[in-house]
This record gives C-alpha cells, structure tokens and sequence, in this order.
C-alpha cells in the first residue's frame, strides 16, 4: 500500500531503447512536501526518468505513482495537478512570452481573468517584460525563465524542474528558489535535477544519486549538510555534496600534460 | 590560405550526410541507390548535352542551340535552388564557420566550396559539359575553353542562385517583403506569357535584345564554346565579370544583414483574433487551435504562400483554360481551385509538427490527449485553407463567362472542398510518417521529406489536370448539367479526412518518441 505521504513513487523503472538500457531498476520514494534533488552524471538517465514521470517517455517496465495515483502517459487529469520544466524547455519560438504563458495556462484550465493575472505577474516578477521580442528572440537565460513560469502557472502540486538552473542570472536563480522553498513550505513538491551541487545542497532536503545506466546508487537526507553537519558513507564522512557525489560516481582523473 | 582545414571542412559536409544515413535502419540502402540515382540520372543529362551539341551541329544552328540549352540550364538551376532547396541546405552557417581559425575570406570559399560540391550542381555541371563534348565531336571547337567556359558559368550559375537567396531571405525579413517577392514570381511567371505575342508581333525587336543578351553568362558561355580566338575568349571575360560581380554581391549581402528595427514595447493585447477563431472549435480544441492559427499565420512563407495563392490560382485557371486554343475557364478553375484551397497551408499541412522544434514536447506535458494537438493543427490548416474559397468563387463569377451559373458555382466549391479535404487527410499521415525537421523561418527552399513532396505536388497536379482527364475520358462528368457528379468525391474526401483523423490522433501518442526525436535533430 502506498504511503499517502509519497508524492511520487517509482517502482523498478526500466526504459530501453533497442538493446540499450537508459534506467535500470530504479526504484524511489519522494515524500510531498520536500525538495527533491535528483543527481547523476551526464547521460546516466536523470532525463530519460523525468520523461517517464511527466508523460514524455513511456517506461519500459515499472509503475509510477504521483500523488497517490497511478501515472501513465495519457494520465490528463494528473497531469493538471503537475508543473513540468523539460530539459529543451518545450517554447513556441515565434510566439511571445506572454502568448506562450497565456496558452499554457488556458490549457491547464485557468479561466481568462486568472490567466491574464497569472501572466501579467510572472512576467513582471521574472523581468520578461520586453513585450517587443518573440521567444526565439530570447536569451537562454530568459528562456529558462519563461520555461519555469509555465511550469508554476497553474500553482501544480508537483513540480519537475530539469536543470532550471543553469544559464540564469544570480538574481533569477535567487528569485527562483525563493519561490521554491515557498512552493514547499505550502505542502507541494519539487523534483529538480541539476549539476550545481551546491544549490543542491542548500535548497534539498533529500537526494538521490543515480549512475549510469539509471541505476540508484545512494539516496538519504542531506539536511544536516545545510548546518554543519556530516553524512557518512561507505565508513567516510562527507560535510559537502559535491565529495559524496565524486565518492559516489566515480572521481575522475586525467593528466593531461599537454593541458 | 588554410587549404588543408577547407578540405577538411569540405569533408565534413560529406560525413555529415553520411552520419545521417547511419542514424536510421535502411538508410544506407537508400543513401546508395540515392547516388546510384544520381549517377545515372548524371549520366543521362550528359548524354542529353552531348545529344543537344550533335544535333546542333547537324542543323548548323549551334550558336541558337547553346545558348538556349545553357539559358534554359542557367535560368532552371536558379529557379530549382530558389524554389526547392537544392544545392543550398548544406552549407554551414557563418556563426558555425567563426570557431575554426579561419579568416572571413577563407569561412566565404568554404561555404562557396560546400554548396557547390553537392550533387545537384554536379548534375547541372554534367549537362554543361555533355554539351562542350557533343559540340567537340562534331565539329572544330575547343574543348579546353568550353572547359573553362562551363567552369566559370558554373561557379557564376551558384553564386547568382546563391546572391538571389540571400536577398529573398533579406526581403522576406521585411514587413513588406512577402507582398514584393509576390509580384516578383507572378511577374516572373507572366513574363514570358506576354513577352512571347508581344515578340511576335513585333519580330524587328528580337534582334537588339539578343544582341543584349551577349553579355549574359550563358549567352556569353554559348560564344565561348562555339567561337574561337578573340569572341570566345570575350565570352569567357563576360562570364568572369559576372561571376565578381555575383560573388561580390552575395558578400555585401552576408556583411549587411538586414537590421530589424527594433520594435517598441507594446502593451499586451488578451482578446486575439486567433482565440476567438479557435473558440469556434469548442473547448477541447479552441485554446489549440487558436494556438496553432497564431504559428500558422506568423510565419511569413505562409503569408506570402497565402495570398499568392489567390492570383496563382487565376493565372492557371486561365492558363489550363486557354490551352490548344480552348477558352473553358470553367475547366480551368475546377483544376485550380483544390490547390487554392490548400497552397497557403501545405507546407505546413504535410508536416505539421516539423516547424514547431522543441515545442512538440510541450504537448505530451499538457494536461489533453496529444492526439487532440494534431486534430487542433489539422482544423487550423481546414480553416484558413476554407478561407480562400469565397475569394476564388467571387473572382470566379466576376471574371468568368458564365461565372454566374449557380451549377458552376456549386461544382467549383464541391472540388474545392474535396482537394481541401483530400489534401488535409493525406496530410495527417505524412505528419505522421513522413515528418521532418523544418525552417520556420525560411522564405524559400524546400524543407520536407519524400512523402511531403509526393503528397504536396502529388496533389497540385492531380487537382490541376484531372478536370482535363476527365473531360477527355468522362466528359459528362464535368458538365454543369450534372453538377450533383461533385457530391460523392466530396463525401469520399471527407470521409478518408475524418476517417484518417481518427486513425491517426491516437497515433500522435503511440509515435510520439521517434517524432520527438526527429524534431529536436536526434536521429
């Protein structure tokens, strides 16, 4: 029986394509209300898994369960209730940020006064203002925020952010994580992949480290690392995530002398 | 020079065509019955040159013959280039060249170098030179400056198509730009219409603008290889100015790209045309289809398609109508009103989800049934293609004897509406089966795949000279007495349309992988 505590629940996931094995037997446990980080390094599956969760791939073998139901592919009425920012972010270039928001919101549902609400704020918040410059105008970073918007529009209970990240100002990440931590504190739920551990570190409270191919190699509470706190593992005693996460994929080293 | 880095470069355009054949089961068979293709095909336009410059020389006319071989070549390769892509889609971009320690001169001969290696300038080459040979053989020209001619008048051929291209992309770029390029193709397409009685009528103006055309390159290339000494050396010269000149346009034309203006920041309009026009579609499509309206009518290809779709549509009316002395414009416009019911959105009908990019992955994140993307696309491209169809039956009524003739009226609309439906029906499969990742915002070239092209040209053919068929072989049919003979291709057309519509949205799910992959450029 599944734990009404559980926003998302992945039982032995496996996606292959052909004779190649992308997620290996991954199974997790993401409580609601956490920020969930999910770790690995390039190509070990972490988008490939965030396909399978938002309808974008199906699985192979395996059963996903978000907020308490069973997800599949076709799952429209859950996918109301979730917030998705793809890795390719998923934007119709030649529209504009506020047609593109407007369009999203109206597909989740929001009548036409909330959404021009909903869209008028974000915009401002996340500086988007420029009402001049389609989406194909855009910068990556402002990209990224347009992304991220149409993923929070329609307030999901769940929210799947692929690197959100990356390529966005100090002062958006900053905006960006404010929202999360509020997003969280409200009950809701956030499953975020990202290379910058130390974000990682501060914003989550649990992790799971996957290598490739998809398989789950650790998975624990990091909180006590946003105090001074340790973790240990394997009998070592790791005070940053970046350490574990070396200790746990694989440290890497390569003279090169020509370099 | 950095020679051995060009060649490089110039190599991996070719191992770039070859990594896409290795990406795709089957696709190396095709790759190599493609060349296998190709190289007869070569074979036989060179032969066709060679068959060209013999005959020429047997009627004593060579000098006519070149230059209108080498005219009809010249003018044909600028036009395919222009119309359908050829020769051009693989040269690299200049944002692409800049990380390679190349300088500017060098990044331009590397793209002038890739463009022309393609095959389709190799085919044009082997007619050129089938030609030399043929005239070679059968009489006392040289060969060495026919060589030398066909090289030059190659090089001049690419780099005019090339200059053209670019500023058909600079005009494009314009607010004004779709309407021009509009009125450059219809008078391109007009010209030789009224050119030709005008000639007729008057024969005393040929000979000044023939002597005119001397000094154009393949007027210029047809004096070179039938002459020798000094006029063939001045064809030759003719042929190299026009060359710098052409080259040294397209580089102006790379240095001075357009400057949008930058637009003001406007407030933000909610009420659009576009979701009022979707709402028409019911809550399950409206917000979609108001969406795909919007991509739909944003693109500029589409708006200069769109509406050159009105006076094309007249002039082959007219021209199908007129043809070996008739003057049935009914005829004419039973051919062409399918096509301009589905000109302006076809290619976008045949590829639906090709322009969008990464967008199509939006749709599977969506809280709907991914199916319900392709029946919105599919209604948008129904709904502005209808949309044409009141214009083409005005023009019809007031321009055609008889045009009044409510049997008429009714045929006409009955066969648009079954091209319309047809056309949009086959289109759902090829989105389906035949997608390929496209330019949104190219304003010429051809960016779709086999099937897009069988079913998009497929179509305008049929529906231009069925009427013509069937007047031959069943001319009752067409007659306005038996106007009700319209009513069950249309019920047939809408059939397989909604039929196809059916089948296939739940397919947008099922396909939706490979489709995704397709379009972000990962297979």
């Amino acid at each position: 029986m599944n734990s009404p505590t559980d926003a998302i629940r992945i039982t032995k996931l496996v996606k292959q394509y052909g004779n190649v094995t992308a997620v290996d037997n991954l199974s997790l446990r993401v409580p609601a209300g956490i920020m969930y980080g999910f770790l690995g390094p390039n190509g070990s599956g972490k988008s490939t898994t965030i396909g399978c969760l938002t309808g974008l791939l199906d699985p192979t073998a395996g059963e996903i369960e978000i907020l308490g139901e069973r997800f599949g592919s076709e799952a429209s009425a859950l996918k109301r209730r979730m917030g998705v920012m793809p890795e390719t972010l998923g934007l119709f270039e030649p529209l504009y940020a506020h047609e593109f928001l407007a369009f999203v919101a109206r597909m989740y549902g929001l009548d036409e006064a909330t959404t021009q609400s909903r869209v008028s704020e974000l915009l401002a918040a996340l500086e988007l203002t420029d009402t001049s410059k389609p989406l194909s105008a855009y910068s990556t970073g402002m990209r990224k925020r347009v992304a991220f918007a149409a993923a929070v529009i329609h307030s999901p209970e769940v929210l799947f952010l692929d690197e959100p990240f990356e390529s966005i100002d100090p002062g958006g990440v900053a905006l960006m994580k404010q929202w999360l931590r509020r997003f969280t504190e409200h009950g809701r739920t956030v499953f975020i992949t990202s290379h910058v551990l130390d974000t990682v570190e501060r914003l989550c409270q649990q992790v799971a480290v996957i290598t490739k191919p998809g398989k789950l190699v650790w998975e624990g509470d990091i909180t006590a690392l946003a105090g001074d706190g340790v973790i240990e593992y394997a009998g070592q005693k790791f005070d940053a995530l970046e350490p574990l996460f070396l200790q746990l994929t694989g440290e890497k080293s390569a003279d090169l002398k020509w370099l | 020079m950095n020679t051995t880095l060009i060649g490089h470069l110039i190599g991996l355009r070719y191992k770039l065509m070859w990594a896409k054949t290795r990406s795709r089961n089957g696709k190396i068979a095709l790759f190599f019955t493609g060349y296998i293709l190709l190289i007869l095909v070569g074979a036989l336009l060179g032969a066709g040159g060679i068959g060209a410059g013999m005959a020429a020389v047997k009627m004593g006319k060579q000098g006519m013959v070149a230059k209108a071989v080498l005219t009809s070549i010249y003018g044909g390769a600028v036009m395919w280039t222009l119309l359908l892509g050829f020769g051009m889609n693989a040269v690299f971009s200049e944002t692409e060249l800049r990380r390679y320690p190349l300088v500017a001169r060098e990044r331009r001969l590397v793209r002038f170098f890739i463009g022309i290696v393609d095959p389709f300038w190799l085919l044009i080459l082997l007619v050129d030179l089938g030609l030399v040979v043929g005239l070679y053989l059968m009489s006392d020209t040289s060969v060495g400056l026919g060589l030398i001619a066909v090289l030059l008048l190659l090089a001049s051929n690419y780099a005019v198509a090339r200059a053209v291209g670019m500023y058909i992309d600079r005009l494009a770029e314009t607010k004004a730009g779709p309407s021009i390029l509009l009125l450059l193709v219809m008078a391109i397409a007009l010209l030789p219409q009224l050119a030709m009685p005008a000639l007729k009528r008057n024969p005393e103006a040929l000979a000044p603008i023939l002597a005119g055309l001397r000094y154009t390159p393949p007027f210029a290339a047809a004096d070179a290889i039938t002459s020798s000494g000094a006029a063939a050396w001045q064809g030759i010269l003719v042929i190299a100015c026009w060359l710098v000149v052409f080259l040294a346009a397209a580089a102006w034309l790379e240095k001075h790209p357009y400057q949008q203006r930058v637009a003001q920041s406007k407030a933000i309009g909610w009420n659009s045309p576009y979701e009022r026009a979707g709402a028409l579609f019911g809550p399950a499509y409206g917000v979609l289809v108001g969406n795909w309206l919007r991509y739909y009518t944003r693109n500029q290809r589409f708006r200069a398609m769109y509406f050159l779709s009105l006076p094309l549509a007249a002039f082959l009316a007219y021209r199908i109508g007129s043809m070996r002395g008739q003057n049935e414009w009914f005829l004419g416009a039973l051919g062409a009103m399918p096509v301009l019911a589905y000109m302006g959105t076809s290619r976008f009908t045949v590829n639906q989800f090709g322009y969008v990019g990464g967008g199509f992955r939006r749709f599977f994140l969506l809280p709907t049934d991914p199916g319900a993307c392709l029946r919105a696309a599919s209604y948008a491209s129904l709904l502005l293609g209808a949309g044409m169809l009141p214009l083409g039956l005005i023009v019809f009524i007031a321009v055609a004897p008889d045009g009044a003739d409510p049997r008429k009226i009714v045929m006409l609309a009955g066969s648009a509406v079954t091209g319309l439906f047809l056309f949009n029906g086959l289109g759902i499969w090829s989105t389906l089966f035949g997608a390929r990742k496209g330019n949104y915002v190219s304003a010429l070239g051809n960016d779709l795949s086999l099937a897009g092209n069988v079913i998009l040209i497929g179509c305008m053919l049929g529906g231009l000279f069925l009427p013509m068929v069937l007047k031959k072989l069943a001319p009752a049919l067409i007659s306005p007495e038996n106007w009700w003979a319209v009513l069950p291709p249309l019920a047939a057309a809408m059939t397989f349309y909604f039929v196809s519509l059916n089948l296939g949205a739940p397919m947008v799910h099922r396909r939706r992988e490979p489709l995704m992959a397709l379009l972000e450029g990962k297979s």
